[in-house]
């Protein structure tokens, strides 16, 4: 296999992976308007979770690696509890940090959390083998297949693309429901939703674990791909990354949220890859973190919805779908 | 039934003869040390358009925010025909048929008016995670029902022209409509209206006084805080005054404005 053929091949990966993150954090920022600073750290959870369950019984402490919950989890067990341990904990947070109180507290609260957990994972070595993370996590789909991740990229971008269709397609219906447009009546108006009868601590809940659990997932897609997991791959800052998609792309829809996905983490991140080096050694990646910066406060200034724009439900539309025959076709 | 006189609170006068829809107790509300209502009681008849006016900062909007569930109460009671809604989320009373406007527009600015009119009315169980991921056809044929009445009620108040608009690009007026439009998708027993007639053109006022009139005729209670004293003279079969959070007259317009105690209250 040629170098260009494994380096697309992860890329497509790192895109469906992508894509998940981008689709559940817009159900959750561009449909419900809960600004989930916090978001990396549910698919670190599932990444973890994924591992652990992978990896096997811990050798314990003085061996090279150390972690909680070690099992060997046949397929598809691991990606379950990858899904699991995102919603779990997406529940144990909303719980808390979405309790009655403005949408800027919840999100600094969010970000808190995610600050926190980097740092209790990072220093509680025998939770996740601390700063040094986990590697040699394997693939249990592949090895029913006696293939391994690294070495069939392209079975594997297939496998991760896959799973991100019917994610895609599962939250757009959902999105499209009357439970859908609750979440963007809550977005709009928090108050007036709660009047006109709808429960937004509920629908803030929900839509948290849904979205948690997707991170999971795409945690655990990531890890059984990459092999290795540790502090180094959850900054907050990815957060933003993914936040930087959406924004580019284009709140609330997910068309757009796609386009950006593939514009921002893909282009932004793995491109620079390939231009000469410049400067002392690292510029070049801090430079990215100023492009998605750049990106983010250039979209806001000038393009404010982003790429694609939410798209408007009209009433022929809308009823069209439910009412044959309508009123409304003949009226309007 | 005559009105008692109370120093504190001058009790409300009910209409004779029907049950009230809505029911209000010596409601208290207070924010840190202020007391914005101080005990106020109150009733509404269905069919009946009760009118709160006082001046500005007389708790009138606080107690809009007691009775709908926005603002808690430190003392007092809520009633709803027969169900004690004191403790109950604003969610909650809204299901039971206590629906409100708010006196800042609160459009659902990044949807339809249409979908602003049907999410109302699935404001309940049939929006529910639950009902459209385990009951698909249920959840179609009650989009489809939903779908008929928005479109009634959008002919009704003469709006069907701006079905497609999303409400942050409707007139402050037609932003007011949306709101009593969408609080009349549900089939509501009592309507809170804050200001509704803020930035709403004189022409339309006297049309939107009319089609009060005619959904309050359909049985359910209207109050209403106002600050237009022609409009609540119109609309209102009675009026409640307020000053420093407590009710200072009460009874039919032309008799409360000649009230001293409101004179005086309104020129302080």
């Amino acid at each position: 296999m040629s170098a260009w053929s494994f380096y697309i091949g992860t890329l497509l990966i790192y895109f469906a992976v992508d894509a998940l993150s981008a689709i559940s954090l817009n159900l959750q920022f561009g449909y419900a308007g809960v600004v989930n600073f916090g978001y990396i750290v549910f698919q670190a959870a599932g990444a973890y979770a994924a591992a652990v369950v992978v990896l096997g019984k811990s050798a314990g402490p003085g061996s090279f690696q150390q972690y909680v919950f070690g099992a060997h989890l046949p397929f598809p067990l691991d990606l379950v509890v990858a899904t699991l341990a995102g919603a779990l904990l997406s529940l144990a947070v909303g719980l808390f940090s979405l309790r009655r109180m403005r949408r800027d507290y919840q999100a600094a609260m969010l970000l808190i959390v995610s600050l926190i957990a980097l740092q209790v994972v990072s220093a509680d070595v025998p939770l996740f083998n601390g700063a040094n993370g986990l590697t040699g996590v394997g693939w249990p789909l592949g090895q029913i297949f006696g293939l391994s991740a690294p070495a069939s990229p392209w079975v594997y971008a297939a496998w991760a693309v896959g799973i991100t269709i019917v994610v895609y397609v599962g939250v757009v219906w959902l999105s499209r429901s009357p439970w859908g447009r609750s979440l963007r009546a809550m977005r709009d108006h928090e108050d007036a939703a709660s009047a006109m009868g709808l429960n937004i601590t509920a629908l803030r809940l929900q839509v948290f674990v849904i979205g948690g659990a997707i991170a999971g997932l795409s945690g655990g897609l990531l890890v059984e791909y990459i092999g290795a997991w540790s502090p180094g791959a959850w900054g907050y800052a990815e957060t933003f990354v993914v936040f930087t998609a959406i924004f580019v792309g284009g709140v609330g829809n997910y068309k757009g949220v796609l386009l950006g996905t593939l514009l921002v983490p893909i282009i932004f991140l793995e491109l620079p890859r390939f231009l000469p080096s410049i400067g002392y050694p690292g510029l070049t990646d801090s430079l990215q973190w100023v492009a998605i910066g750049l990106a983010w406060m250039l979209c806001l200034l000038f393009r404010p919805r982003g790429i694609i724009p939410e798209r408007r439900a009209r009433a022929r539309r809308l009823a069209a779908t439910v009412l044959e025959p309508s009123p409304i076709k003949e009226g309007a | 039934m005559g009105p008692e006189a109370s120093a504190a609170t001058p009790p409300f006068p009910m209409p004779a003869g029907s049950a009230p829809i809505l029911e209000v107790s010596e409601v208290a509300v207070g924010y840190g040390g202020v007391r914005a209502v101080d005990g106020v009681s109150l009733g509404i008849s269905p069919g009946e358009v009760l009118g709160v006016i006082g001046p500005n900062g007389a708790g009138k909007s606080s107690l809009l925010g007691a009775i709908g569930g926005q603002v808690r109460a430190s003392r007092g009671r809520v009633q709803l025909g027969d169900r004690d809604v004191t403790r109950m989320m604003p969610h909650q009373r809204a299901r039971l048929g206590l629906m409100r406007t708010f006196q800042t527009t609160s459009e659902f600015s990044r949807m339809t008016v249409f979908e602003n009119l049907v999410t109302s009315a699935e404001g309940n169980s049939g929006a529910s995670l639950a009902a459209v991921v385990l009951h698909p056809h249920r959840t179609a044929v009650r989009e489809r029902e939903v779908a008929e009445r928005a479109w009634s009620v959008l002919e009704r108040f003469e709006m069907t022209h701006t079905a497609d608009l999303y409400g942050r690009e409707l007139s402050g007026g037609q932003r007011r409509l949306v709101e009593i439009m969408r609080c009349l998708m549900r089939e509501p027993r009592v309507l809170l209206l804050d200001e509704p007639m803020v930035g709403v053109a004189p022409h339309l006022t006297g049309k939107l006084i009319d089609d009060l009139r005619g959904v309050a005729r359909e049985g359910l209670g209207i109050l209403i805080v106002e600050h237009a004293l022609e409009v609540v003279h119109r609309l209102c079969d009675r009026v409640v005054v307020m000053a420093f959070g407590k009710v200072i007259a009460a009874g039919a317009f032309e008799e409360v404005v000649k009230d001293p105690q409101v004179q005086s209250a309104y020129l302080s």
